[in-house]
């Protein structure tokens, strides 16, 4: 026993002789893999080692040394100090070595995570994790197994903008499926949440029609949420999945979600009296699926769309014309309702109280703006981005042996 | 941070200020939530307040829930707070202005209140003169939060018209303005991406 603690005495040692150079810190890598069972027979005894190493210059040898410290059961006791010491090593850290040896770190990190959920504190994890994301990444474009702890931290702790600022990123490297479905739905739910439906509605898009062989929780609800965010965005869903969807969410996904797909039917009829009825007859059900917010949602989405189509057909006409089309109670609930339109810019309009009548005007943009040239400009340059990336990921597909193999046959 | 929240509660409140302290409002929750009970201490009013006043219902909408229950139950400036946050996320125009003026506030908040109030006096006007053609005197009055004689009158400063017998305002419309300084590089970037030289 006392031989084995002096040798990791001596890996210590080795730690802070070898953490100068980038050959030394490889060096210390080998070094450090060889002698992982040491640490594990060691594991209870290893803490107080830690105050010997800095996070920072020896994140490698800190590194090891926390993942198998922490690999042993922790009471609840040790919890919040061993949370605040793992955030304080993440928030140290030097990328350039913990990046050496990512799966240490990824599992340190989980370990994190579990000790904060048992803590019941989410917002403690939140800041953490972000910063434990930009040190892993190898860019912005990589999905690490970490973003999705993270998004569940944000939607826990009811803090949203940071969530939104890794949602930014475009994703074109995956480590793990079940990140990339995990990350999509947490994702979709914090773009809910602030109502920015439209990424919500490409996030849980991406997560319906992700590849896959068998169906997962994941999907099934991702799938009821996406029926009722398309129709609160878009005012109509359409059961008829794209080409590129797996044949077996295809065949499945409709058999979990009868309810919604009968609230789409009621909705395509545009009758607010049956759209109450179906969503009172499926109350619990939504309840149930915590959906009830997204569906009240609907419904009063209903009144905007149905007046919206109203712009269509007339140029002007009566608060109490609009109301008894649309089944409001009275003209003053249809005044307010297309006021409120007006703020959010759904419409375009004038209410004249006068004679009690409502013009609808056309969009005033002309698109002759500077804004509009930006908006432009940029799309174009994301579009051009997109495309070369589109052409490079062709170009290795078809030099791939396992394709190549496919392909012949 | 102190010095952030002088500046919101001070007399003359501005934009900037104000959306500074938020922005510090929400980071420092988030890392003072590392390891320190800071819950009680917390100036969930003024933290409210901040985003009412840079227009994130949401974001208040979000704090209000994750305040605990015990701060909500001992500190009746926090739920006047967020009255004010209810009112505008139902929409209730007119209880916006009454959940101001019916609570007492405190010095610290005071400043923030009054800058809000005038605030949102300024964007009710913008949203009828964008909204409305006609309107009686009775509902400006209702939407800008004054009576019946300083709501015309506000109207008529903003160069509205009103004829007396119906009490219907007119409103002016706004004359779009808009600046435009052509950047000429942007036009001759998008110009060179359909024709390439």
């Amino acid at each position: 026993m006392n031989l084995n603690m002096n040798s990791v005495e001596t890996l210590v040692a080795q730690i802070h002789g070898l953490s100068g150079s980038i050959s030394d810190i490889n060096q210390l890598h080998s070094l450090l893999k060889q002698s992982e069972d040491l640490f594990q027979s060691e594991s209870t005894r290893l803490a107080p080692l830690l105050t010997e190493l800095d996070p920072f210059m020896h994140s490698l040898g800190y590194l090891y040394i926390l993942d198998a410290c922490t690999s042993a059961p922790i009471s609840k006791e040790q919890a919040s100090e061993l949370v605040l010491s793992i955030a304080r090593f993440i928030n140290l850290c030097a990328a350039e070595q913990i990046r050496l040896a990512p799966d240490k770190f990824t599992s340190v990190c989980k370990r994190f995570k579990d000790q904060v959920m048992l803590l019941e504190d989410p917002m403690q994890g939140v800041a953490p994790m972000l910063t434990a994301i930009r040190k892993l990444q190898l860019s912005s474009e990589h999905l690490t197994t970490l973003h999705p702890d993270f998004l569940l931290f944000c939607l826990l702790a009811k803090c949203y903008k940071p969530g939104l600022s890794i949602l930014e990123d475009d994703i074109f490297d995956v480590d793990q499926p079940r990140d990339f479905f995990l990350y999509c739905y947490y994702g979709g739910m914090i773009c809910i949440g602030q109502k920015k439906f439209s990424k919500a509605l490409e996030l849980l898009h991406n997560v319906v029609t992700a590849p896959m062989s068998i169906l997962n929780a994941i999907v099934v609800e991702a799938y009821k949420k996406y029926i009722l965010v398309s129709l609160i965005h878009v005012g109509q869903f359409s059961i008829s999945f794209p080409k590129y969807t797996s044949s077996v969410a295809q065949r499945n996904l409709k058999n979990f979600s009868q309810p919604y797909l009968e609230l789409a039917n009621s909705y395509g009829a545009g009758k607010i009296s049956e759209l109450e009825l179906c969503v009172q007859a499926h109350n619990e059900k939504f309840e149930f699926d915590k959906n009830l917010g997204l569906v009240k949602q609907v419904v009063s989405c209903m009144y905007k769309r149905n007046i919206q189509r109203l712009t269509q057909t007339y140029l002007t006409l009566s608060l109490q014309d609009i109301a008894n089309t649309v089944q409001l109670n009275s003209a003053k609930e249809a005044e307010m309702h297309v006021l409120q339109m007006i703020q959010d810019g759904e419409i375009y309009a004038t209410i004249n109280q006068k004679d009690g009548m409502v013009r609808f005007l056309e969009d005033p943009e002309q698109y002759k703006t500077c804004e509009m040239i930006e908006r432009i400009d940029s799309s174009i340059q994301r579009i051009m981005m997109l495309s070369r990336k589109l052409t490079d990921m062709d170009e290795q597909l078809s030099c791939d042996p396992l394709y190549l193999a496919k392909v012949s046959l | 941070m102190e010095l952030l929240w002088g500046n919101a509660s001070g007399a003359v409140v501005n934009q900037v200020a104000l959306e500074a302290c938020v922005k510090a409002c929400n980071e420092g929750r988030v890392v003072s939530s590392q390891g320190v009970v800071f819950q009680d201490e917390w100036p969930y009013a003024i933290h409210l307040l901040g985003h009412i006043y840079i227009n994130y219902i949401n974001s208040a909408r979000f704090l209000w829930n994750s305040i605990p229950l015990a701060v909500k139950e001992s500190q009746p400036e926090v739920l006047a707070a967020w009255k004010i946050g209810q009112k505008l996320w139902t929409r209730d125009y007119a209880g916006v202005h009454e959940a101001i003026r019916e609570f007492n506030w405190s010095p610290e908040a005071q400043g923030s209140v009054t800058s809000f109030s005038e605030l949102y006096t300024e964007r009710m006007f913008d949203l009828l003169v964008s909204a409305y053609s006609t309107i009686s005197t009775q509902d400006t009055a209702l939407f800008l939060g004054l009576n019946a004689d300083d709501a015309a009158n506000y109207a008529l400063e903003g160069g509205w018209t009103l004829d007396h017998a119906s009490q219907m305002l007119t409103v002016k419309k706004q004359a779009v303005a808009t600046e435009q300084k052509l950047d000429l590089s942007k036009l001759q970037h998008l110009t060179e991406i359909c024709f390439p030289p």
